[in-house]
């Protein structure tokens, strides 16, 4: 099982490796079948460590295996540690196995581009991190991991590397999440000071002493999760993420990074219940970035970005999941979302493909009858990203909504904002849906779909992906449209894995490492469900009306608009907190200290050397019987002092 | 063996040495500079022999070998540069000879 667990993680760290040493040996396609495989090896090794853990009595279930140690300071020991437990290896089958029908989806989608084999090499590595991220036996390696995948994710985030809004919005993922990385590792020293190792069973069973301590350890563990997961007030890199390529908007909104925060509060859960304020807080936190994203995904008319908001928006239930302590809750809305989130990117991203790179939603319309298979996969994951039944959607954030009313007013609040959630989720999801699929198709539509000669005589332009148009039969090739269809399937199938109250396998195989602290009752089931369907019914039904049939116009209040487009200003507010001033006192600080201070103390250094040099250069007269004379005289001078010293 | 007390033949050496100096610092041509030179050197042997015998020591005499030696390679050296500023044409005049100022 050890040995499994290695092989998942080091197999993704292989092919990253082989692509990168290989280069031009191996072709492009090449390099997409070998990130691939060892993907497909990393899930069929997870597999492997399931079977085996599954033979394992429930509370026996914990493996940790040290490769070596890593780092030695002083008392402190910190190894290359792995730990199989039922989360890290429920983490480890999500990770590598929507990873792979993602990248296996990438081998269709980036078939052209000039640089195939660096976009493999990034997925791999992308893979890999996460993988270790979850894979961890320690928070220090996880830590390694999650740093990792900051990396991939700017890497991946700016693979077109031509385009300035990528390089910006990669820089932009990359400072936000450094931010949480900072937190977490300031957290992580703490904890090192308290408790003196950072192996999870020693810090986990170690009570923390000082509320101050344990309060301040949580809060910085929190902070890298806002910022990994986009929560508010660190979620403003996500959107501009979505300048990559939509497969890599897919791995990094379905099976990585972004469901990385929900993992460490899970895990840590030992330390947040501690302090239980701090988990309410990010519980409140991911309320609030529920409702918000929500908002302002009904104003998005770029379609990956309805999607990327509406990854905030579900990324936010599993953090109220996560906070509330309902942690197989969490887990559960990670997985299912994984499924539709991917399948919605995916759908999205054939969409994007067979319009030639356009994502402006505006100019589409009326594919359904042009795009049959993308509408219907659209459809599933919309309605299952809406919490329909019998989408695995509905499952898992109905019992997420239930596990807030058992936990007093708070949960009430909590439970409210959930409940506004849904309708949002039903409203923006069937607006991107109706506005893509329904009604007539516009000219942009009929230019690329309709009138194939047209098309080829285009054909060898670049596109707006940055690769060269090429022609396909149907809605892409088969590496895409296969995939898409087996995350259809999962997200229709894979809400049945567990049903609050009846059949919870989900909860007894996390149960050894994540105890839920809230337990819903029949009724608080029930309650939520019928309303939370009801309530994304609406959400479609006013969709419908106004995107759909356009029986009624969208309201439009003309400062609501304003605020929304502007995503509630806050990347002008940090502009204008951090940014602005941050240049002010570099400038200022550049006038006023460093160049008189700095350079000019250097020029004059310069200057005295130079004049030094000057005169003790004219002593060098070049004649020799000078410089006997001078011997001479010294040596005189030197003998008579000497003698008249004595 | 009975000879001079070390003294006279410390004032020996001592003319000797001043003679050469006198000569390196008056005289311009580079070969009689070497020659004063030489002298210089030689007073300083015989002021190490005359106290190695005074004492009654070897290391005066050890030394004034390996002086012999430094004189023989400095004068390769010198005579070698002097040839050379010969072969040149140009004059054999130390205080002309001041391409070496700062």
């Amino acid at each position: 099982m050890i040995v499994a667990a290695w092989i998942c993680l080091l197999s993704p760290l292989v092919a990253a490796f082989l692509i990168t040493l290989g280069w031009n040996r191996l072709s492009r396609r090449g390099a997409g079948y070998l990130a691939t495989l060892s993907v497909a090896v990393s899930f069929v090794a997870a597999v492997v460590a399931f079977v085996d853990l599954l033979g394992d009595k429930p509370d026996q279930r914990y493996h940790a295996s040290t490769l070596w140690s890593w780092l030695t300071a002083g008392q402190y020991d910190f190894g290359l540690r792995i730990v199989v437990d039922p989360l890290s290896v429920f983490m480890m089958l999500v990770v590598s196995g929507v990873g792979m029908l993602i990248v296996l989806y990438s081998i269709g989608y980036m078939e052209g581009d000039n640089e195939e084999r660096r976009y493999f090499a990034y997925m791999a590595l992308f893979v890999f991190s996460m993988l270790l991220l979850v894979q961890a036996g320690n928070l220090l390696i996880l830590l390694v991991g999650w740093g990792l995948v900051g990396l991939s994710s700017y890497l991946l985030i700016g693979f077109w590397h031509d385009r300035p809004p990528a390089i910006a919005a990669a820089k932009k993922a990359f400072v936000m999440n450094a931010i949480g990385d900072a937190t977490m590792a300031l957290a992580l020293f703490l904890l090192i000071q308290r408790t003196g190792s950072l192996n999870f069973e020693n810090v986990f069973t170690q009570p923390i002493h000082g509320s101050w301590a344990i309060n301040l350890i949580a809060l910085g563990l929190l902070g890298g999760a806002v910022a990994k997961s986009a929560q508010l007030p660190l979620h403003t890199w996500l959107p501009d993420a979505m300048e990559g390529p939509t497969p890599v908007s897919a791995l990094i909104h379905a099976a990585t990074m972004v469901t990385a925060g929900v993992y460490l509060i899970v895990r840590t859960a030992p330390i947040f219940e501690q302090a239980p304020k701090v988990l309410e807080l990010a519980a409140g936190l991911g309320a609030i970035t529920i409702v918000v994203a929500g908002v302002i995904a009904l104003v998005q008319v770029d379609i990956k970005r309805v999607i990327a908001y509406s990854t905030m928006s579900q990324i936010g239930y599993m953090f109220m999941a996560a906070g509330l302590g309902a942690y197989p809750n969490a887990m559960f809305h990670l997985m299912t979302h994984a499924f539709f989130k991917a399948l919605l990117f995916m759908a999205a991203g054939l969409v994007i493909h067979a319009l030639a790179g356009e994502q402006d939603m505006r100019r589409m319309g009326g594919l359904r009858r042009l795009l049959p298979f993308t509408f219907y996969a659209t459809l599933i994951g919309s309605l299952s990203l809406a919490g329909i039944p019998p989408f695995a959607g509905f499952f898992s954030k109905d019992s997420i909504l239930a596990a807030a009313l058992d936990h007093g007013w708070y949960g009430e609040l909590l439970w409210v904002a959930g409940m506004v959630g849904t309708f949002l989720t039903g409203l923006y999801a069937f607006r991107m849906l109706f506005i893509v699929f329904w009604g007539e198709p516009s000219g942009f539509v009929r230019e690329h779909l309709m009138a194939r000669s047209h098309a080829h005589a285009r054909e060898g332009h670049l596109d707006h992906d940055g690769h060269e148009q090429h022609m396909h039969s149907g809605e892409g090739p088969l590496s895409m449209t296969s995939t898409v269809a087996v995350l259809a399937v999962l997200t229709v199938i894979g809400g049945f894995l567990q049903f609050a109250g009846v059949w919870t396998p989900l909860t007894n195989w996390l149960d050894p490492v994540a105890r839920p602290l809230v337990e819903a009752s029949g009724t608080q089931e029930a309650v939520s469900s019928i309303l939370a369907v009801l309530l994304g019914l609406g959400g479609i039904a006013v969709a419908w009306f106004m995107y759909g049939a356009r029986t009624t116009a969208a309201p439009r209040v003309a400062w609501a608009q304003n605020v929304l487009e502007h995503k509630f200003y806050f990347d002008e507010a940090y502009d204008f907190a951090f940014y602005r001033p941050a240049v002010f006192l570099a400038e200022g600080l550049g006038r006023w200290v460093e160049r008189p201070l700095v350079i000019g103390s250097v020029r004059e250094l310069v200057r005295g050397v130079g004049l030094a040099g000057r005169d003790t250069g004219r002593l060098q007269t070049g004649l020799v019987r000078t410089y006997v004379l001078a011997i001479a005289a010294s040596l005189a001078v030197l003998a008579i002092v000497f003698v008249a010293v004595r | 063996m009975k000879g001079p007390d070390v003294v006279w033949y410390l004032c020996v050496a001592a003319f000797l040495f001043c003679t050469g100096a006198l000569g390196v610092l008056i005289r311009r041509s580079p070969l009689i500079v070497l020659l004063s030179l030489e002298i210089m050197l030689n007073g300083a042997n015989l002021a190490l022999i005359a106290f190695s015998r005074h004492y009654a020591q070897g290391d005066g005499q050890i030394f004034a070998l390996t002086v012999m030696a430094v004189a023989a390679s400095e004068v390769v050296v010198g005579l070698g540069l002097i040839v050379a500023i010969a072969r040149r044409k140009l004059d054999l005049d130390v205080d002309k000879l001041s391409t070496l100022r700062g």
